[in-house]
């Protein structure tokens, strides 16, 4: 990481006693795309509040620019946000909600003219300008919103779920529109979602939170391939978790007993194992191999399918074992097209003890 | 964004402290004021601040005050009971017979009459009701007639009424507007006839706001001096009559503070029980 | 099939007939007013501006007039202040006793007007406040703000409640923001508020008949010549008082209802 923009240091966070964030540490990096994900409830967006001003924190240091931060009014803040409700003016027009902040700012109206249109030409909507908020489309509202944010030429844009309330197809371009945004005018991002789509496709670094706690930072791959735990690698998904216990370990390759059968895994010199150790044996989804005849391996396992999903050209198969764990595997679609597939038929599973991903539980 | 904590600052104090300031001075002290005066005395057209129960013993200890008293209780009772059945068919009708739109409109058209000089309206139905007015006029025709309806019950009623109608039918119509229907639809499915909906689902599920109308029916109607004094004649006079004289003619503030709390006291019981009642029997089911 | 017509039919006449029965004195009162009888009855006498000619010439009555627009005037921006204030305190904070800090401000209207009357014609002379048009003015605030309140808290229930959040987060302070975004917000709520409480003071007689000593208002004036005799004057000057309370009073609707609607078309 380069400069640090914003450090939180014990950041505490109670709602009427309530705890809502519990001492979270991390630093955002200047010029950083930082996405904060984590199911409802998980303080994300208290965290994005906190660093607004609109919450103060109970308890902890937050430094922007190595300023304290936690007594300053949202007002007397650089840090525009982006509303997941949008919060534009319905009393002003298009030109009016993105020339506010400068306003607010007290720069002459002939300066606020020039550069809100500016903006709203940088985002494409200019010719709205005139245009009543109500009479705006879901897209065009999202643009316009940020054009507001964006005028203000912060150090720092906050994101609140801004893409939630968007179709599908939109999100894909609204995320492009993002990331490039992003590049283009070297701004650091603060993007909070449940997402784990937008969050992966977006973020050079990803935090996610649990509980109000932080449970993993780190860039997309690391969280994905490497989660730390196990509420990570059930959160981010499509993770085959097999909990179990090692009985042998012979050279580098270790050797578990789960209640789908015994696996084994090559051994990480960064992470001591010993024989007993109760772990969590993970696969992703997408590092599986699917056949209809039994291969010659050692990490193999014959289920019953049960379900598939079609998302693009992705599938995810959903099977189930004889002993009734679940498996997922995700393959491309014309791969799939090599099998004669039927719900109900049984077909195997395997994979490398290279990718096995291993979690030693406390 | 849930309600902000108490924070005191100039900013929340600048909204929050005029309505306190304002009613302390206009409304509490008032009321307390009135309260206080009921004990002072008056000698010689003079009111001079005392705390003797002397006006108390002697309002308590009239027959005129306690004959006024039921009087006023049971004729606005009646008024209520009779606006309550008067209004409920139109309020149905409002409800259940007519578009969205319709009802829209007529609740618009109700709300005017609400706002607007229940004075002049008064005067309006003396005139017609009057011995040569016009409702006897046209019964001449028939060779009907005249019948006294001036300075009597009737134009009391009528009166109240002017005050109470277009609120109560407002009140019951939203309160039967906001049933669910597939309630409706389910008994009449399971063999419910027009008549036993009406007393089984919509007039249990309808409680709570029809209570409510009641009770403004009858705070209103037993607070008003217009319609008992020009329509009903005030030779039975009301509670509000009896202030008005005594404070207008005999100078007497301090009964006229005696009456005006047994009033109060009167009305906040009948409001309590009603709207205990009204929560309660809801709670029940 | 043919008796639930039946049945629709006799509602629909009732409701019909209720909406008579309701409007008959307005009507009545607008009618009587153009007609040259002394005591008015069927069948109406001629077409006659009598009774507007002499309304018009009597310095009483204009000076009654005077006093009215005047009360009423300050009466519903005093009340939609107070209202105003009292509605955002609500939406805006929590705090201790705040359920006797809205019951202190919604009471009035639950009390007989003319129990009020009594208590401020006793609490006015006694901080010598009596008989002045002020003294009507203090009166008709405390009975119309719980109107204002009521009417413009609907109103901030439609809010966004990140719209103030946001104008803060823009670089706003919370006084820009009252200004910027509150106010704006609010002001179809706040035209609707000044139209009902203004409605509302200019009927009112009972406080003040009680409190005006020689500053009469229109009702008073209304009330005293009804006091004496019968006088078509009566239908003349109510004429007047209805058509300017009925177009308050629309106006208010009018406003009311069409946030009303953008509210639910969002």
């Amino acid at each position: 990481m380069s400069y640090k923009l914003v450090t939180f240091k014990n950041v505490c966070k109670n709602f009427e006693k309530i705890p809502a964030v519990k001492d979270i540490n991390f630093d955002i990096g200047k010029g950083e795309f930082l996405a904060i994900m984590g199911p409802s409830g998980c303080g994300k967006t208290t965290t994005l509040r906190m660093l607004a001003g609109l919450e103060i924190p109970s308890s902890g240091e937050i430094r922007f620019n190595n300023r304290l931060m936690n007594n300053v009014k949202p007002h007397e803040r650089d840090t525009p946000l982006v509303w997941q409700s949008l919060a534009l003016f319905p009393f002003l027009n298009v030109q009016e909600n993105v020339e506010f902040g400068l306003k607010m700012r007290g720069l002459s109206p002939k300066i606020r003219n020039k550069k809100s249109l500016e903006w709203l030409e940088k985002l494409e909507v200019k010719e709205l300008a005139k245009r009543d908020i109500s009479t705006l489309s879901g897209g065009q509202k999202q643009r316009v919103a940020l054009a507001r944010s964006l005028v203000m030429e912060p150090e720092i844009l906050l994101l609140d779920e801004p893409l939630s309330a968007l179709d599908a197809h939109l999100v894909i371009r609204m995320q492009a529109v993002l990331t490039q945004l992003q590049k283009e005018l070297d701004i650091t991002f603060v993007y909070v979602t449940h997402s784990q789509s937008e969050a992966f496709a977006m973020a050079d670094r990803v935090i996610i939170m649990n509980v109000g706690e932080v449970s993993q930072i780190g860039t997309p791959k690391d969280i994905y391939r490497s989660p730390t735990n196990r509420f990570v690698a059930e959160f981010v998904g499509r993770n085959n978790i097999l909990s179990g216990k090692v009985y042998d370990i012979k050279s580098n390759i270790a050797y578990i007993k789960t209640n789908a059968g015994c696996f084994n895994f090559q051994l990480d010199k960064n992470k001591p194992i010993q024989k007993g150790d109760k772990i969590n044996y993970i696969i992703s989804a997408d590092l599986m191999n699917f056949s209809s005849v039994k291969p010659q391996k050692s990490n193999i396992i014959n289920c019953r399918l049960i379900s598939e999903e079609y998302v693009g050209s992705i599938v995810t198969l959903f099977l189930e074992s004889t002993d009734g764990t679940e498996f997922k595997i995700q393959i491309t679609e014309r791969e799939l097209s090599k099998f004669n597939i039927q719900n109900g038929n049984k077909y195997w599973l395997s994979w490398s003890e290279k990718n096995v991903h291993v979690l030693i539980e406390e | 964004m849930k309600p902000t904590k108490n924070n005191l600052n100039i900013y929340s104090l600048t909204f929050r402290l005029p309505i306190i300031i304002w009613q302390l001075l206009f409304f509490v002290g008032p009321v307390l004021f009135m309260v206080a005066m009921s004990f002072f005395l008056v000698k010689n057209y003079r009111m001079t601040e005392a705390f003797e129960f002397i006006n108390w013993t002697k309002m308590f200890s009239k027959n005129y005050f306690w004959d006024s008293y039921w009087f006023t209780i049971i004729i606005a009772g009646t008024s209520t009971l009779l606006t309550m059945l008067i209004a409920f068919p139109a309020s149905f009708t409002l409800a259940f017979k007519v578009s969205d739109n319709i009802r829209r409109w007529a609740i618009f058209m109700l709300i005017i009459p609400f706002f607007t000089s229940y004075l002049v309206r008064t005067f309006s139905w003396y005139v017609i009701l009057a011995e040569k007015g016009v409702i006897n006029a046209f019964f001449s025709y028939l060779d009907l007639g005249p019948f006294k309806m001036l300075n009597t019950h009737i134009g009391t009623l009528v009166g109240y009424m002017t005050l109470t109608l277009p609120l109560v039918i407002i009140l019951q119509t939203v309160t039967m507007a906001n049933i669910d229907r597939n309630l409706i639809e389910a008994a009449y499915n399971l063999g419910c006839k027009p008549k036993s909906i009406i007393q089984r689902v919509i007039i249990p599920l309808s409680k709570t706001g029809f209570i409510i109308a009641a009770v403004f029916c009858f705070i209103l109607s037993f607070g008003d001096f217009v319609a008992p004094f020009y329509l009903g004649g005030s030779q039975e006079p009301t509670l509000p009559i009896l202030i008005l004289d005594t404070t207008k003619s005999g100078q007497q503030w301090p009964r006229a503070a005696v009456v005006a709390i047994v009033m109060m006291i009167t009305l906040f019981s009948i409001a309590f029980i009603g709207i205990m009642t009204a929560y309660s029997k809801s709670f029940k089911k | 099939m043919t008796k639930e017509k039946y049945l629709n039919f006799i509602l629909i006449t009732y409701l019909i007939f209720i909406f008579v029965f309701i409007f008959t004195p307005i009507a009545f009162s607008v009618i009587f007013s153009f007609n040259s009888q002394r005591f008015p009855t069927i069948p109406l006498g001629n077409f006659s501006l009598e009774w507007y000619i002499k309304i018009f010439n009597d310095p009483g009555v204009w000076q009654a007039a005077i006093n009215s627009v005047i009360v009423s005037l300050v009466t519903c921006i005093l009340a939609t202040f107070l209202g105003f204030c009292t509605a955002y305190s609500d939406y805006r904070y929590r705090f201790k006793f705040k359920g006797l800090y809205l019951a202190l401000v919604l009471l009035p209207p639950t009390i007989p007007l003319i129990i009020l009357a009594l208590a401020m014609l006793a609490w006015l002379s006694k901080i010598g406040m009596s008989g002045q048009l002020w003294s009507i003015i203090c009166a008709h605030s405390v009975l119309t703000a719980p109107f204002a309140m009521a009417i413009i808290r609907l109103r901030l229930n439609q809010i966004d409640p990140d719209l103030e959040s946001a104008a803060w987060n823009l670089g706003g302070s919370e006084w820009a923001t009252m200004r910027y975004v509150i106010l704006p917000y609010c002001k179809p709520a706040i035209i609707s508020s000044l139209c009902l409480t203004a409605a509302v003071s200019f009927d009112e007689f009972a406080i003040s008949w009680f409190v005006s000593g020689l500053n009469k208002t229109v009702p008073v004036i209304i009330l005293e010549i009804v006091q004496g005799n019968i006088d078509p004057q009566v239908n003349a000057i109510g004429t007047f008082v209805f058509f300017t309370s009925m177009t308050l009073v629309i106006t208010a609707q009018i406003f009311f209802l069409t946030w009303q609607m953008k509210g639910k078309n969002k």
